[in-house]
């Protein structure tokens, strides 16, 4: 301890020392020697050293600032203060101000001015330190590295776009190329976040940046292909309708020419930039796929802007040069790009997959993926069109010694669908030759050969029966079970009766049975599709009978859930109306796309990018809802402690999930909603069952529950827009058993109304299942029963012991999520109004209150109420028209604000008084029995925002 | 300053590139190579036309090679042995490494054909002593004007461009290049120079070909289906090059199906080669140089070396042998035993000389070859023809000669007709003058020269702070006049004018100068004068009560009436320009119009004077800046009334 304190006192000691001799030097207007500076810095730099003493240091420099401008000095000053502000946080005010002072931050050298512009973009606390007209003027001085710097942060220093956009364009022209570059790169940041739609000011910016393509420098001409890119996409946007698409094949040429730079990092940004522009004519599509001027576009030029001439023939083999790049990186590029544009044409589509196949040979396994990837994504998007000569060097694919290119490959596989049977058997061989060579892809082999299974289902029946030797016994009686082949026949064999085609002739009953022998093995590589139980149970249920009716077998609606439902034609006709709706009447041209285009004009590409983001959501929410599923059956066996454990931490997980993307926070809200409502129902589900325990909770305490439960339950099925027909009788299922829960318990049971409830809800189910959606069990139960119970006694329709046994038949299905729901949703507030501003009322005259109400995804048609209530007996109503308040748009999407003044009627007789307001939603379905509330809604309300306190006191005016 | 251009080889044709190139008092010699078609004295370039006297150390500055092949360097050895020539030779490492192997195999088989020797085996290490070697992108100093460098080129290991600039004058002599990569090379490369003069190959001056991949499918897919069968593949190559691409292909290809079946080398060159490729990894392409730290791409992995026990030994197998074309050596005699089994499949290179066996084999479908009177060969295997080919393809030499954008350019090594017709598309498309020389024929082309002057310090100045200016071009759009609405179009331009406002002062007996626009009058010691026009007419009045017709005594009040008049008139008329009404003036521009109320106003022409009782004079003044602007409104003034 003593040795410590000895060395701190010997530290204040010296700091004393040093800031009094510096103090010594100042008060002689002796500039400070070096020496001074370097042990300030020590000073600085030391953690230990107390505030107070770097209180002075700061003192002290500033003193000298003021007595030396020598420039070397200055630059080691500058040094100081960066250190200071960045190693003590709560003083860089201080040392900022210092850094703003006029021998620095002002200084006539350049440099200084960089240095200390450097200092404070570093520190992040660049404000109005420097308005336009310094910038300008920084930037127009002789110091090339300050205007670099300048140039580079521009963004950060916040102006107005004019001035940027003419530095920026301005610097275009510097003798400096990274000055250049840099001016590029500003421009296309203004590009990318500002708002321009003056033609003349994209015109200049877009031919300075073609003049710049032909810089003598790589990184100059890397960004002005950026520059084009964004430049061109903001011309094609502002041109013409008619000319839109010529300029959006000008600018892709352009862009196109530079494909042949000697320099990778430029023909990196162009491949990059030309899976940018959407809408390309077929036409030039082609070109890019030949190196030979194709005779449509001999003559054909563009001139998207004055002087600006440029020849289709430029952009002649593009891709062809790309793919076979020496650079891997450019390939994949290459292949990337490819990948956007195949959704515009399908015969571009058709040629490029004739490269794609080719880039299955190539030497880089990044590339090879990319092409399959690149080939999943036409199959996705139903431009692939597979032919003999492909497939075989397709399949060749499948005996990749990369395991993921073997993996994407089957993916590809599990989504064919092949037009003849030749075709088929010849990927049923691939598919059996990997299993061979690669015997660890066993699991994904055979859900491939399942899904190939389930897409021809004559095809797999007729290749059955022509394996059909192979797969009997030997003659010894024994099965020679120990052949991967025939399990792999198996597997394929058992996919038939679920094919998606019709009328399949059936499969052998025994080789199902076979296949049970198979289960553990056969059931890991379906671990997808179906648990090991459910597999048991459908071949033990086909091995029976020849003739299966899957009706009552769940297996079907399990299915269901699996992504790659529907088959995609691997090999569709040219011709077929299913795959070309768009090209077969707009003359070859992508007209569709063309209009979907214009119609949504800049923000075409912002959609593409939220659907993919919400597809990427949906997928999440959905194993989510795959999860509850689970934690359901807990339920069902009582343990409700470790579900409701479990669906907390779903919660938690949903809550997670960003919901920035606009769309994206309905599904995520509609998530939060079912994992409450289930957690609601497995609690009074957890009470009301018979299980270990009895009657945990009191009477009173189960009415609450379920008086939460309902909300719980009105909300998610009111408080929700698109949701589909399946979906929405999900959420019925749910009501089904709320109420079935509440009639089973006499003691809480209010009959008529849960009965009303109850028939109410089964009526809008039949209502809702009109078209192919199966109901599940458990609803067409209660239908029964209600149908029996209604024929056989009108009286008796309060039968707890009938709906006990009814909640048996009820087993949780799993939600899955297709459509994208939108939250109906509310704010409501008083502007400046809190209990130090409360607003003025006369008591007994109604008062006003201004309520600025903001509605998201209302609809116009729906009933809205303003309640508002001082306490239990006086709540009153106020009908909230939608269709008085004017808004400009009709859309349903949009958030609709205004300012509404409610009255409130019952003024009482008191210095000041507090009432609740909240917004209400009508719900048509439940009316309402117990609370009449005069002149109010006639149905329940679902409420859309939490109640907001408004302050009120008697005014002193009168 | 001219640049000259001696084709002394290739020059219409393909075969001995030589290329003797005056530039600035230097004369480099590019390539020498002989012809492989004859064997007289047409083989070697006529290197008499370079010197007379044959003092070839004075008549050339240096001599620079492409490549190692021969129709690049063949007569070497013949020049600076047997011609004398002592000077410097520049290759690249590669070509000097594997030089001497070309040189030395043909050597053997011009012995065993029986043909006089035209140098010897001491003449070639003779000859390799004096190489010096350069590396890629090294700017090498030849002597204190001569600067050259080397640019990747593809085409074989260790091809390249060079880049030679004297002074003020540069030019790229591209030898032959590959514009697309192979397995094993990547694609030529070179920077963005500024260049007087480029000479291109013109292999394929009118080719264009597919993708690389069709040709490698078509390939594996033939070796791979022989080789399911049980049957071998012969595949016979010269030692260098195209060996080591296919051997990297077909290694690539069994890694990736996991095949088994053994790849063999037949021993000799090939072998030493692929040692020679293994140390030159540098000079391979992208993906082997990036592999080369975990797996060198020439360590193959699946090859063996062939011993002859294994001919017909069973089972399948793919085997390289030497020579190509199968003119003999062990291919022959491979191909002797495997011909006869249709099982088994030959590939053929892309082009076979007339007379060999391979060239039979492609002309048609034979069932025998007749080797010699003894013996007959049975062909029942299958014929795979490659069409692999390391030059570029036209559409690959207009894109580099569109990227260099050359002032002139000169076509070699390429068929007359077809390099007319590339000559026609360079000078049309890209607009560069364009030559195809034929040999001993020189070309001439003027160069660029630079004056060196100093700059005065307001100059420098005015450089170093940016100078821009935003205009707004303005041009009439001619589309629009079809549908009769002209419509001005304007776009947003910018300029930078530092280096105009510089003007460049050559005094006598003094250094060039530049100094800033500003400098130079007092330079001068002049004053800035400034032309105005002036013009002065009569404006037909329509009579009115309150003026006067008496129009030189108009007092001023009338005057500003007849100006604002005049303006309102113009403001209708007149699209662009500004005016301003200035009381007694109008002003547009610089153009000034006012009452002229002197009978003798100098601008005044004579024949004006007509009838004065109804006109007023106007007198004009512009600068010629805005003449045309001055002319329209003058006419717009005479055509209307008052």
């Amino acid at each position: 301890m003593g040795m410590v304190a000895e060395l701190e006192r010997r530290q204040s000691a010296m700091e004393l020392h040093i800031i009094n001799s510096i103090q010594q030097s100042l008060d002689n207007n002796q500039p400070l020697s070096f020496q001074a500076l370097a042990s300030l810095r020590s000073l600085i730099i030391n953690p230990a050293t107390p505030d107070s003493t770097l209180s002075s240091v700061l003192d002290a420099l500033s003193r000298s600032l003021q007595l030396n401008r020598d420039p070397v000095f200055l630059h080691h000053a500058l040094k100081l203060l960066s250190d200071l502000a960045s190693h003590r946080p709560h003083l860089s005010p201080f040392a900022l101000d210092l850094l703003r002072s006029d021998s620095l931050f002002s200084s006539a050298s350049p440099r200084l001015v960089g240095e200390s512009l450097s200092v404070l973009l570093s520190l992040a606390s660049i404000g109005n330190d420097i308005d336009a007209a310094r910038f300008v003027s920084l930037c127009l001085g002789p110091s090339v590295s300050v205007r670099q710097c300048l140039l580079r942060n521009a963004e950060k220093l916040v102006f107005r776009e004019s001035v940027l956009l003419a530095v920026f364009l301005g610097f275009t022209r510097d003798p400096y190329p990274y000055v250049r570059k840099e001016a590029l790169d500003g421009l296309v940041k203004l590009c990318k976040n500002g708002d321009f739609d003056d033609r003349d000011v994209i015109e200049g910016c877009y031919c300075r940046a073609v003049e710049l393509l032909r810089d003598a420098e790589n990184y100059v001409r890397s960004a002005a292909v950026r520059a084009v890119c964004e430049w061109g996409r903001l011309l094609v946007i502002c041109s013409e309708d008619m000319n839109k698409q010529d300029s959006s094949d000008a600018v892709f040429i352009q862009l196109g020419c530079m494909v042949r730079d000697m320099s990778v990092d430029v023909r990196l940004e162009a491949f990059e930039a030309l899976g940018k522009i959407g809408l390309v004519s077929e036409d030039i599509l082609l070109q890019t796929l030949s190196k030979k001027v194709l005779g449509i576009n001999k003559d054909k030029a563009f001139k998207p802007v004055e002087g600006l001439d440029i020849s289709a023939s430029a952009v002649a083999g593009a891709y062809i040069h790309g793919l076979e790049d020496e650079f891997s990186e450019v390939r994949m590029s290459a292949c990337y790009s490819l990948r956007t544009l195949t959704v515009f044409s399908l015969r571009f589509a058709c040629e490029a997959l004739n490269l794609m196949m080719d880039m299955l040979n190539d030497d880089s396994t990044v590339v090879r993926l990319q092409a399959l990837d690149t080939i999943h994504h036409m199959a996705t998007s139903n431009h692939l069109k597979v032919e003999k000569i492909h497939i075989h060097r397709f399949l060749s694919a499948l005996v990749d010694s990369s395991s993921v290119i073997r993996s994407m490959t089957r993916k590809i596989l599990k989504l064919a669908k092949l037009p003849q049977f030749k075709l088929f058997k010849l990927c049923i061989d691939g598919l059996l030759g990997n299993l061979e060579i690669y015997p660890q892809d066993e699991a994904d082999v055979f859900s491939a050969l399942f899904h190939i299974g389930r897409n021809h289902g004559k095809f797999t029946v007729h290749i059955i029966e022509e394996v059909s030797p192979e797969m009997e016994p030997a003659s010894g009686g024994k099965l020679s079970f120990d052949s991967t082949r025939v399990a792999a026949f198996l597997v394929l064999a058992i996919s038939a009766p679920l094919s998606h085609e019709k009328d399949v002739s059936a499969i052998p009953p025994r080789i199902f049975s076979y296949a049970v022998t198979w289960l553990g093995r056969i059931s890991y590589g379906l671990s997808d599709l179906m648990n090991q139980e459910k597999l048991l149970a459908y071949l033990s249920e086909c091995s029976r009978s020849s003739t299966i009716s899957l009706a009552d077998f769940k297996i079907n609606e399990a299915l269901l859930t699996v992504e790659s439902d529907a088959p995609i034609p691997l090999c569709s006709k040219v011709d077929s109306p299913v795959s070309m709706p768009f090209w077969k009447d707009s003359g070859g041209t992508s007209d569709y796309h063309h209009q979907e285009f214009l119609s949504l004009g800049k923000s075409a590409a912002h959609a593409e990018y939220e659907l993919g983001e919400h597809s990427e959501l949906r997928k999440y929410v959905n194993l989510i809802f795959k999860k509850v599923k689970d934690f359901w059956s807990l339920v069902e066996l009582g343990c409700t402690t470790e579900a409701f454990k479990g669906i907390r931490a779903c919660k938690e997980e949903v809550a997670s999930f960003t919901a920035d993307s606009p769309g994206s926070s309905g599904a995520v809200a509609f998530t939060l909603q079912y994992l409450q409502v289930i957690g609601m129902l497995a609690k009074v589900w957890g009470h009301l069952r018979p299980t270990k325990m009895l009657n945990p909770y009191g009477v009173g305490k189960l009415e609450l529950l379920f008086a939460k439960l309902d909300r719980r339950l009105r909300e998610i099925s009111n408080r929700f827009i698109g949701l589909f027909k399946g979906e929405e009788l999900q959420i019925l299922d749910l009501v089904l058993v709320a109420c079935l829960l509440r009639l089973s318990k006499m003691e809480i049971c209010c009959c008529n109304a849960a009965m009303k409830l109850l028939l109410s809800t089964v009526a809008h189910v039949e209502y809702l299942h009109e078209g192919s959606i199966e109901l599940s069990n458990f609803v067409t139960e209660v239908k029964k029963s209600l149908h029996d119970a209604d024929s056989s006694s009108s009286s008796s329709t309060c039968k707890p012991l009938l709906f006990k046994k009814l909640l048996d038949s009820f087993s949780l299905q799993q939600f899955v999520l297709y459509g994208t729901p939108r939250y109906i949703h509310a704010e409501l507030a008083v502007p400046s109004n809190d209990s130090e501003n409360p607003l003025p009322f006369i008591p007994g005259i109604p008062a006003s209150i201004p309520l600025a109400i903001t509605l998201h995804n209302v609809l116009t048609e729906s009933r809205l109420w303003v309640r508002i209530s001082m306490n239990e007996e006086s709540t009153q109503f106020v009908f909230l028209d939608l269709n008085l308040i004017r808004n400009e748009k009709r859309s349903i999407n949009v958030v609709r604000e205004f300012t509404f003044v409610a009255p409130f009627y019952r003024t009482p007789k008191a210095i000041s008084f507090t009432v609740r307001a909240s917004l209400g939603l009508e719900c048509f379905r439940e009316n309402i029995d117990q609370v009449k509330v005069f002149g109010g809604p006639k149905c329940e309300l679902t409420y859309l925002c939490p109640e907001k306190e408004i302050f009120l006191c008697k005014s002193t005016e009168c | 300053m001219a640049i000259d251009c001696l084709v002394l080889g290739a020059g219409q044709e393909v075969g001995k590139s030589c290329m003797v190139v005056s530039i600035n008092g230097k004369r480099i010699m590019f390539d020498c190579g002989m012809h492989m078609g004859y064997t007289d004295s047409r083989r070697y370039p006529d290197f008499s036309l370079i010197s007379k006297t044959g003092d070839f150390d004075n008549a050339l500055t240096c001599v620079i090679v492409t490549h190692f092949h021969l129709d690049h360097i063949g007569a070497l050895p013949y020049f600076t042995e047997v011609c004398g020539y002592k000077g410097p030779i520049y290759m690249t490492y590669p070509t000097k490494a594997l030089a001497p192997l070309m040189l030395e195999d043909y050597r053997k088989n011009m012995d065993r054909r029986g043909e006089d020797e035209q140098f010897t085996s001491d003449h070639i290490a003779e000859c390799m002593k004096k190489v010096i070697p350069v590396n890629l992108k090294q700017t090498v100093q030849v002597d204190k004007d001569l600067q050259i460098r080397a640019y990747y080129a593809g085409h074989v290991i260790g091809a390249a461009m060079f880049y030679a600039k004297v002074g003020d004058a540069a030019m790229v002599y591209t030898g032959d290049y590959n514009m697309t990569p192979d397995r094993h090379l990547g694609a030529a490369q070179i920077d963005r120079l500024q260049l007087d003069l480029l000479i291109t190959e013109s292999t394929y001056a009118t080719t264009i070909r597919d993708s690389r991949y069709g040709r490698e499918r078509e390939f594996l897919k033939a070796v791979h289906n022989c080789v399911a069968a049980g049957g071998k593949v012969l595949i016979p190559t010269f030692a260098l090059g195209r060996a080591q691409e296919l051997c990297i292909l077909l290694e690539d290809y069994w890694e990736r199906m996991n095949l088994k079946v053994p790849i063999y080398f037949s021993a000799g060159l090939t072998i030493q080669a692929n040692m020679y490729y293994k140390m030159l990894i540098n000079w391979t392409s992208q993906k082997i140089k990036e592999t080369y730290a975990t797996h060198n791409a020439f360590d193959f992995k699946n090859v063996r070396n062939f011993d002859r026990s294994l001919i017909n030994a069973p089972g399948p197998c793919v085997l390289f042998a030497t020579p190509g074309m199968i003119v003999g050596g062990f291919s022959l005699k491979v191909f002797m035993q495997w011909a006869p089994s249709e099982n088994n499949l030959v590939t053929l290179p892309g082009y076979c000389v007339a007379g060999t066996i391979g060239h039979k084999l492609m002309s048609g479908k034979l069932t025998k070859i007749d080797l010699d009177k003894d013996t007959q060969i049975n062909v029942r295997c299958q014929i795979h023809q490659l069409s692999f080919s390391p030059h570029t393809d036209a559409k690959g030499i207009m894109d580099l000669v569109k990227f260099l954008s050359p002032k002139h350019a000169i076509l070699v090594h390429g068929e007359k007709p077809k390099m007319a017709t590339l000559k026609e598309r360079i000078q049309s498309e890209l607009g560069i003058q364009c030559y195809c020389p034929a040999n001993n024929e020189t070309v001439t082309i003027p160069s660029t020269h630079y004056v060196k002057a100093d700059a005065s310090g307001t100059f420098i100045r005015s450089c170093l702070n940016p100078n821009f200016k935003f205009s707004t071009c303005s041009s009439t759009d001619k589309s629009y006049l079809d549908s009769n609405k002209s419509k001005a179009v304007s776009r947003l331009s910018v300029s930078d004018d530092r280096a105009t406002e510089g003007i460049l002062v050559v005094e006598k007996g003094k250094k060039a100068k530049v100094i800033h626009q500003d400098e130079f009058l007092h330079m001068l010691g002049e004053k800035k004068h400034e032309i105005q026009f002036a013009y002065c007419f009569p404006m037909h009045m329509a009579r009115t009560e309150d003026l006067s017709s008496t129009s030189h005594m108009l007092c001023s009040f009338d005057k500003c009436t007849l100006i604002s008049r005049l303006s309102m008139i113009l403001s209708d008329e007149l699209s662009e320009g500004n005016i301003l009404d200035l009381g007694e003036e109008l002003q547009v521009e610089s153009f000034r119009v006012s009452v002229c109320s002197s009978d003798n106003c100098p601008h005044r022409l004579s024949s004006s004077l007509q009838n004065g009782s109804e006109s007023v004079f106007f007198c004009c003044h512009w600068s010629v800046a805005d003449e045309k602007l001055a002319w329209k409104i003058i006419s717009i003034m005479k055509n209307s009334t008052l």
